[in-house]
């Protein structure tokens, strides 16, 4: 991966896309690094789609700047510009054999016969697919047909590799599957990858760095430890992961009053006493086990109800004195058997300040 | 935030924009010379008098004026009101047979239903003649009424539009979704219930549709009047008599743009059809099997049976007659109707002229529609001159082929047009059927390219592969059944075709189904029910090559295969 400090590989400054009224991108900046794999991640609508397509000169920006290894590209068509794509149609040619669709590109370029064919076999071989050169995509899977799709985006060589949402259109244990030679082929190849993506446990899996998009704008950028632990607004905290949101006020310094309690807040952003404030904390942050008087932030629950799911199950929690404060939290499937966890139950829970993140209402 | 200043990004033009938007400023070049300019002079000469000169609406004012002029108007009318009220119940309920019941040899009666398509439709007014004519075999079924006029008119009307709405019609019955009649029976609904309530609500937009593109069809025609209109005059036989007869050019051109109003209004109709028409069908639609029901299915047989027949019927009459010595005194068999030169001067060489004209518009137009299409389709930004080339090539619809053919008069006659040179050549002839039947070539096209992927043409790009070396590598094998689609649609449109070229041909250019027109009129009319079937049976075995051909596509190309 690049250091912080060597010149970015792609740089985009201030780049604003409309289609008509509509604004997809509103002066977005970024620096990709190179030998980086970027996952760009949000609902439908963000504009993801958009800055990919703009990367690749497909939909060019309205306004902003593109650098690409120290090129202006930003007003260049896909042919100038030095990329490989993946659809999420993948995008095959469907008359013409897998030999020759990852071929397509080189015969182009002059290279001679058996050039091609040498290049074509190494890279199927890459991909896992040395033997279905004669095949045509109709007669593959899905997921035969992606990698192809990606040795064809490969074969010329590419500095940079977007992909278009490139698994969705997969199977699940096809796509867990295929998430993971990517990663691995990416690696390997060391090169610089821009991947789209709605599913963020895709991106959680794949990216080196995470871009949280919302309505055409940048919501927060970084390594997925990052964007989970330290969700930098309330949509973040949301999109990503299951999160409990929880209503309240700053009372003083580090406190934050909940449903008439007052809780310890270590992520408070030096907000000001009175503010009204979201207070945030994972299913899996709630402290459950091990809870004694005196530990802080507790507080005593009764279980509504139980989700199972597999290897955990979600409880909802109300507090047994009826305040308004409506919780989930995860609870292991050992620690269910050893507590005795049923709907109706009470038992003491706690949540760590620690844990504990707010954003301004 | 956004600033409102900051400065525009003018994107670069690659290699391949510059070429497709050179094309496509051709294109508009080229539509507009045969399309939209003559269709101009059209409209500009029903405003002059006989030296040019503007007179506003004073022809017009003449038309409305001069009894024996709009008397046709309503004749028109008239003709196809009633035309339309016929064929659309049959041909709803022959549909209604192919697709909904289990009615067997269903692929028979399709044939059947479909023969008047590749004959001129002159043909089944030639066959009504032979039946019921001064020398018919029947003319005491009709009990001293002549056939020629409005009778005769209508009946041969109903059998050539017969096909076509038939077309229309299973199509939007085919498109029906199972789940909908299952939920009608769990709801206990009765079969009339069921008829009213899913079936006809599903086949609306079809039968708006059929209705329109009828009313058109037989107002504009003009083959059928010509034969067995007698002194019943319509609005397409008097064009022919003014700009022809008269040499009344302002006239005709009044009587072209009357004619041009309900072809308008019909295909504005259908476009708004078509819109509403969009997501009838989702994806998730369980197609509908029909169920066996014996009464239905029996009564539906007989139906089909008794129409197919008279088709055939019609078709074989005209076909038998051909071959007869002296109808209806000397029924012995002879070819000597084939023996053309002894109706036409040309003799067989309008047959040649027809293959020849057919050969060259299947090719060009084909090749002109395609990539027009796929210029439309596939270019980069520059929406304007997308969307200019479109309308363009959506205008040829509204336009009946008389209407057509008599633009073409003014605008390549006009002094100073350097394409003047065309004048009384095959290639006007080639031009004029191209641009007659462009829009439906031009759909089909579209509708093969839209189903392309959206991004190959960016898969490309990114490879730095130029846009012509997919087009040929990728896009036009694709489409190969399509584009055979187109050819072989103008092919058999140009062997039949009268209206349009009526006005352009020469001496030496002169096509069959133009030759059936003279024959007809000079009282040969056994010769003109042999050319009519030479073109008939010429249709038939292109269609015939079409359909081995895409099996042949279909068998040799092992990507086809699913």
């Amino acid at each position: 991966m690049g250091v912080a400090g060597d010149p970015p590989y792609l740089s985009i400054r201030r780049l604003t896309k409309r289609f008509g009224s509509f604004t997809a991108l509103d002066d977005v900046s970024l620096d990709v690094f190179a030998r980086e794999f970027v996952v760009f991640l949000g609902p439908s609508g963000c504009g993801k789609t958009t800055l990919l397509r703009a990367i690749a000169g497909l939909d060019i920006q309205t306004s902003g700047s593109i650098h690409q290894g120290g090129r202006d590209v930003s007003m260049l068509p896909p042919a100038e510009r030095d990329f490989g794509i993946v659809f999420q149609s993948y995008a095959l040619f469907p008359n013409l054999s897998v030999t020759d669709n990852v071929g397509y590109g080189l015969v182009s370029r002059g290279a001679s016969k058996a050039e091609i064919k040498a290049r074509v076999s190494e890279l199927l071989a890459l991909v896992g697919l040395p033997d279905s050169g004669a095949k045509y995509p109709s007669q593959l899977s899905g997921g035969q047909q992606q990698r192809v799709a990606l040795a064809r985006a490969l074969a010329i060589s590419p500095g940079l590799l977007l992909l278009d949402e490139p698994l969705s259109a997969l199977d699940a244990r096809v796509r867990q599957h295929l998430r993971q030679e990517l990663k691995e082929l990416q690696r390997k190849l060391g090169i610089t990858t821009i991947m789209v993506t709605h599913d963020q446990e895709e991106a959680l899996a794949l990216a080196d760095r995470i871009v949280v998009m919302n309505h055409g704008v940048i919501d927060q950028v970084g390594s997925p430890t990052e964007i989970y632990r330290k969700p930098a607004s309330p949509f973040v905290a949301d999109f990503v992961g299951t999160m409990n949101f929880l209503k309240g006020a700053v009372s003083e310094a580090g406190m934050v009053a909940i449903g008439g309690r007052r809780f310890r807040v270590d992520g408070l952003n030096g907000m000001a006493p009175g503010t009204a404030a979201l207070v945030c904390i994972r299913p899996e942050d709630v402290k459950t086990r091990n809870v004694e008087p005196g530990t802080e932030n507790a507080l005593e629950v009764e279980v509504r109800s139980l989700e199972f799911l597999g290897s955990f199950a979600r409880a909802r929690l109300v507090p047994s004195d009826g305040a308004e404060l409506d919780l989930v939290a995860d609870f292991s499937i050992n620690l269910l058997r050893d507590l005795r966890v049923e709907p109706g139950i009470r038992l003491p829970v706690a949540l760590p300040p620690d844990r504990l993140r707010a954003f301004p209402q | 935030m956004t600033t409102a200043t900051a400065p525009l990004v003018r994107p670069k033009a690659s290699r391949d924009d510059l070429i497709m938007r050179g094309g496509l400023v051709l294109f508009a070049a080229v539509l507009l010379v045969i399309v939209a300019l003559p269709l101009w002079s059209l409209l500009s000469k029903s405003f002059q008098d006989h030296n040019g000169n503007f007179i506003g609406f004073a022809n017009y004012l003449r038309y409305v004026q001069t009894p024996a002029l709009f008397q046709s108007f309503w004749n028109s009318l008239f003709i196809a009101v009633i035309t339309t009220s016929i064929v659309v119940p049959l041909a709803f309920v022959y549909a209604y047979a192919l697709t909904r019941s289990c009615m067997r040899f269903k692929a028979l009666f399709q044939g059947l239903a479909l023969i008047p398509i590749l004959a001129p439709s002159l043909l089944p007014a030639l066959s009504l003649i032979y039946l019921f004519g001064n020398q018919g075999l029947l003319k005491g079924w009709l009990f001293g009424q002549p056939v020629y006029g409005p009778v005769g008119i209508i009946a041969a009307q109903v059998f050539y539009c017969f096909p076509h709405a038939l077309m229309i019609l299973v199509t939007a019955l085919s498109m029906a979704d199972q789940r909908l009649y299952e939920s009608a029976d769990a709801l206990g609904a009765s079969r009339l219930r069921k008829f009213l309530t899913v079936t006809l609500p599903g086949a609306k937009y079809g039968l708006i549709s059929t209705s329109f593109v009828i009313f058109t069809l037989v107002i504009t025609d003009f083959g059928i009047a010509k034969v067995v209109g007698g002194r019943f005059n319509v609005l397409a036989t008097d064009i022919y008599k003014q700009v022809i007869g008269q040499q009344n050019f302002e006239m005709g051109a009044v009587v072209g743009v009357i004619l041009l109003v309900p072809a308008l209004l019909s295909f504005a109709v259908d476009r708004i059809v078509a819109r509403r028409q969009v997501a009838q069908l989702s994806a998730r639609a369980v197609p509908f099997e029909p169920k066996p029901r014996r009464a239905r299915d029996l009564a539906l047989t007989i139906f089909c049976l008794v129409i197919g027949l008279m088709i055939f019927a019609v078709f074989a009459v005209a076909v038998w007659a051909s071959f007869i010595t002296f109808w209806p005194y000397n029924l012995t068999l002879t070819l000597k109707n084939y023996e053309f030169g002894n109706f036409d001067p040309l003799g067989w060489g309008v047959y040649w002229n027809s293959l020849l004209m057919a050969s060259a518009t299947a090719v060009f137009g084909t090749a002109l529609v395609f990539l027009g299409a796929y210029l439309v389709e596939k270019s980069n930004r520059f929406g304007i001159g997308r969307g200019f080339v479109h309308l363009l090539a959506m205008i040829p619809l509204a336009v009946p082929g008389l209407v057509l053919g008599l633009s073409y008069i003014f605008f390549f006659n006009m002094k100073g047009n350097p394409l003047n040179v065309l004048y009384g050549t095959m290639a006007i002839l080639v031009v004029n059927t191209v641009a007659h039947f462009y829009t439906v070539s031009h759909l089909t096209a579209m509708t093969a390219l839209k189903q392309l992927d959206a991004e190959f043409e960016a898969v490309s790009a990114s490879l730095k592969v130029p846009v012509w070396r997919t087009f040929f590598r990728v896009t036009v094998p694709i489409c190969l059944p399509a584009i055979l689609d187109v050819a072989i649609y103008l092919f058999v449109n140009a062997m039949t075709t009268v209206s349009a070229v009526i006005f352009l041909y020469s001496s030496e250019t002169k096509l069959a189904a133009l030759a059936i027109v003279n024959m007809d009129e000079s009282g040969f009319t056994a010769g003109a029910a042999g050319m009519a079937t030479v073109i008939a049976v010429t249709s038939a075995a292109v269609k015939l090559a079409q359909l081995g051909l895409s099996r042949l596509l279909s068998r040799t190309q092992a990507w086809r295969k699913r």
